[in-house]
């Protein structure tokens, strides 16, 4: 009888201990100091891969040395950076546009036959549909295009075509076009969605305006190019084929498919050429009632996200986030069933192809497939938002999975070493997940975000790394570093900007009214001139010309009670604007540390009462320049 | 017959007491869990739980409704079951029962508590087995995420969808499982002490 009651009691106390146990977890990743080597790159030596990783709604482009996984620098796109004086000197002011925000998605490296060719980056503004240029010269973004007109913000954008002929941009959201006052209920009515194509400058990578087509009202995803025999098309997602305008969570979940949308781009630029398109805000719009032969709908199942080609641009790999399989399609049974005019009717039109006319295989990988990336071997990698993983398969009969590895958590992109072009090299995936919760230190509610570096040279995927990121990359590009080749000061000699001067002799204060323009210089460790004289309520231009040709010795030019501040790098020419608004002293001085008496390198504004007769053209006193110019020569 | 018209004898009586004592205090201190779930995904991977009481559901309930959404489960709401509400009256009424049978020290009355408190039980197992069929049943057609119909498990493991769920009887419905065996063993009991009157064993 006691041995019942101590049984009992003793079952009592296990049930409740069961029910707490954390058991049937996996267990938290990595495999120990194996993995440590692969990733220790020794103190001085230098990483394999540059990584891109896109700083999403922080409007900028982290840069990340792989497979160290050390950040390495941020390069500001959409966002100002005080630091340097980004968005607050006059050219990049002027590039920003007014905007102080954006939310860059999708890093798109440019290319010369599908392969990346080390010259530039692409990313987009999802919200703003703007495409920014970053020369990867000197990092720098260079050129910012848009807003695009007729386009409610691009999530499918760039994702550059194989020979950086084209970047794109897809809207995400529908609007009228051109954009004008109705009623949200007429949606279906009203609305389009548009694809643009943006021409790329093959000399210099400046973007202009190509074409764009005016597509049905439905949500534009995610982009890739096609290339090998499918080059000269651009693949976009879509979800929303419902058409739904309000509870889009529940009502953009009803429809079985959704769809791909092939664009065959060389047809749309031919069609502007020849005069089919109708001018809308500015821009030539291809409508597909009208100009056939643009465009066309493969349908996918259950809302798919992202679209990827695989290396030979055979397969087009779409996946449904709300099913568990990968669609993968042929490009020439697309084709075919394009040629032989096999069409299931069409959507506002544009003609949407059979299923089964152009699916090749469905791939089981899991719950809530969202992007692919490829090896050298043939085989895929697609991320799994619910499942946490990455499923590896084989891109080809029998389509199985043949490993899968789990990541931490809730994975989005992931970015395979070259991972997108016709020749991946099959060394590392890096899973970009979109919750980091419990794997760093904490530091409060807002989490940074989480990213793992997995090895994929074995037969199994293994993880190496574990790293948290800032807000929040997206989609990212991983490049060979021997492909790029920055430069690391701006040479004098080809400094050609129209502020720039190159000798003490030169620098002067020149007035037109009440705009004043200095022209200085800063090398080692003092302002030419250093002493200002303005009148109250004058706009005083600064350009500054750093004339060194060192390495890593930038000047920084900060004035007090004001948000101007810039960096002057070696060899640059930089304009920045102060408005003289009181009489009074103000200080200058150098922000950027320089050498060993940089915090000598100071100047004052003098501001004199409006009205104070004040020179048309103030010098530096002749013993002074005298002075600088010796410094100078001994330089 | 007269076995229960028949009083309790001692150590029966004090199996009385013990089940009264188990069975009155539900109702004024519903503290024990009768059922826990515990379920975990890759992004959960301490888990979330639900803990069922007598007379409510408590846990991560917020966490998993919002989750629930995306296959179009019911929300769980404790005002949803009616059962909260007459739950531990009932088992305080099955303890008062087993404390009149004690006083009144007859055996009919402990049986015939037993009795009901024994139907009560097979009610509320089915009860709970239709709840648990109904929310792996009756999906929102309209749910982001079309999940096939399902069960979640009454007790042990299950696989739905990303989750792996435990489901597990907690120390209130072991505590009350005891007090239900009481009834048996007390009979158990009896007998084996009545076939020792009759035969009184003799010292070997």
């Amino acid at each position: 009888m006691k041995r019942w009651i101590v049984l009992s009691l003793a079952g009592v106390v296990a049930l409740g201990l069961a029910s707490q146990l954390p058991g049937c977890t996996a267990s938290r990743g990595g495999s120990g100091a194996a993995a440590a080597q692969k990733v220790y790159v020794k103190p001085g030596e230098h990483d394999t891969y540059y990584a891109f990783l896109s700083g999403g709604h922080h409007g900028n482009v982290y840069v990340y040395g792989m497979p160290s996984c050390r950040h390495i620098t941020t390069i500001p796109v959409f966002t100002p950076e005080p630091a340097v004086g980004y968005g607050v000197d006059e050219e990049s002011k002027v590039m920003l546009g007014g905007f102080s925000w954006g939310d860059a998605h999708h890093p798109g490296l440019s290319e010369t036959d599908g392969d990346y060719d080390g010259r530039w980056l692409f990313i987009n503004d999802m919200p703003n549909a703007r495409i920014a240029r970053i020369d990867l010269k000197d990092f720098k973004t260079r050129q910012i295009f848009g807003p695009i007109p007729n386009l409610s913000a691009a999530h499918a954008c760039p994702f550059p075509t194989p020979n950086t002929e084209y970047v794109f941009a897809a809207s995400r959201f529908s609007a009228p076009v051109p954009n004008r006052y109705v009623k949200v209920e007429d949606y279906a009515k009203e609305f389009r969605g548009i694809i643009a194509g943006v021409k790329v400058d093959p000399k210099d990578g400046t973007m202009s305006m190509g074409f764009e087509i005016l597509m049905p009202p439905f949500n534009w995803d995610l982009a890739d190019a096609g290339k090998g025999p499918s080059h000269g098309w651009e693949f976009f997602t879509c979800y929303n084929s419902e058409m739904g305008f309000d509870s889009l969570e529940v009502k953009a979940s009803q429809a079985e498919m959704d769809f791909v949308a092939a664009v065959d781009w060389r047809a749309a630029q031919k069609a502007v050429d020849e005069g089919k398109a109708k001018m809308i805000s500015g821009v030539p719009v291809l409508d597909p009632q009208q100009v056939k032969g643009i465009a066309y709908l493969i349908p996918v199942p259950k809302s798919p996200h992202g679209v990827d080609v695989n290396p030979s641009g055979e397969y087009i790999c779409a996946s449904g986030k709300l099913q568990a399989d990968v669609s993968v399609y042929s490009y020439a049974k697309m084709k075919a069933a394009i040629d032989g005019g096999k069409f299931d009717g069409d959507r506002m039109g544009v003609p949407v192809l059979k299923y089964e006319d152009v699916l090749e295989a469905t791939v089981p990988v899991g719950l809530g497939p969202l992007h692919t990336q490829f090896d050298d071997k043939g085989n895929a990698y697609t991320s799994l938002f619910l499942d946490s993983q990455i499923a590896k398969w084989k891109v080809g009969p029998p389509w199985q999975v043949v490993d899968k590895i789990d990541v931490y958590y809730s994975i989005g992109h992931l970015m395979a070493s070259e991972g997108d072009t016709r020749h991946p090299t099959g060394e590392y995936v890096v899973a970009l997940d979109k919750l980091s919760k419990d794997r760093y230190l904490n530091v409060g509610p807002t989490h940074p975000e989480a990213a793992q570096l997995i090895d994929l040279r074995g037969p199994k995927m293994e993880l190496l790394y574990d790293f948290p990121t800032y807000l929040e990359p997206h989609y990212a590009q991983m490049i060979k570093a021997e492909k790029l080749k920055p430069i690391t000061v701006y040479p004098m000699v080809e400094n050609h900007k129209p502020g720039a001067i190159r000798t003490a002799e030169e620098a002067r204060i020149e007035r037109k009214g009440n705009r004043v323009d200095v022209y200085g210089l800063v090398v080692r460790t003092h302002f030419t001139p250093d002493i200002v004289r303005v009148n109250e309520g004058d706009d005083v231009y600064f350009h500054w010309t750093n004339l060194e040709q060192d390495d890593d010795i930038a000047h920084g030019f900060g004035i007090l009670w004001s948000s101007c501040n810039m960096q002057v790098e070696p060899g640059e020419t930089k304009t920045m604007r102060w408005k003289a608004a009181r009489p009074g002293i103000t200080p200058f001085y150098c922000s950027n540390f320089c050498s060993a008496l940089h915090q000598e390198m100071q100047g004052y504004i003098e501001v004199s009462p409006r009205g104070t007769p004040v020179a048309a053209v103030q010098r530096p006193a002749p013993e002074k320049t005298a002075e600088v110019a010796a410094l100078l020569k001994t330089e | 017959m007269h076995y229960l018209t028949d009083r309790f004898g001692a150590t029966e009586r004090r199996m009385i007491w013990l089940a009264a004592l188990v069975l009155l205090p539900v109702f004024f201190f519903p503290v024990l869990p009768i059922w826990t779930m515990k379920l975990w995904a890759p992004q959960y991977r301490e888990g979330l739980t639900l803990t069922i009481y007598t007379n409510t559901i408590k846990g991560d309930l917020q966490n998993i409704n919002t989750l629930n959404h995306y296959v179009g489960m019911h929300r769980i709401t404790p005002d949803d079951f009616k059962e909260f509400r007459y739950l531990p009256q009932a088992l305080t009424f099955f303890g008062l029962m087993a404390l009149i049978a004690g006083l009144v020290n007859r055996r009919w009355v402990a049986f015939l508590g037993w009795l009901a408190f024994s139907g009560f039980a097979i009610y509320m197992f089915s009860d709970y087995a239709r709840w648990l069929w109904s929310y792996g049943h009756d999906l929102d057609p309209r749910a982001a995420i079309k999940l096939p119909e399902f069960t979640p498990p009454l007790i042990g493991f299950s696989r739905m969808a990303n989750f792996k769920v435990l489901s597990m009887p907690g120390p209130g419905t072991v505590l009350l499982g005891l007090a239900w065996l009481l009834g048996p063993l007390a009979i158990l009991y009896e007998m084996r002490a009545a076939s020792g009157r009759r035969r009184p064993r003799r010292a070997a």
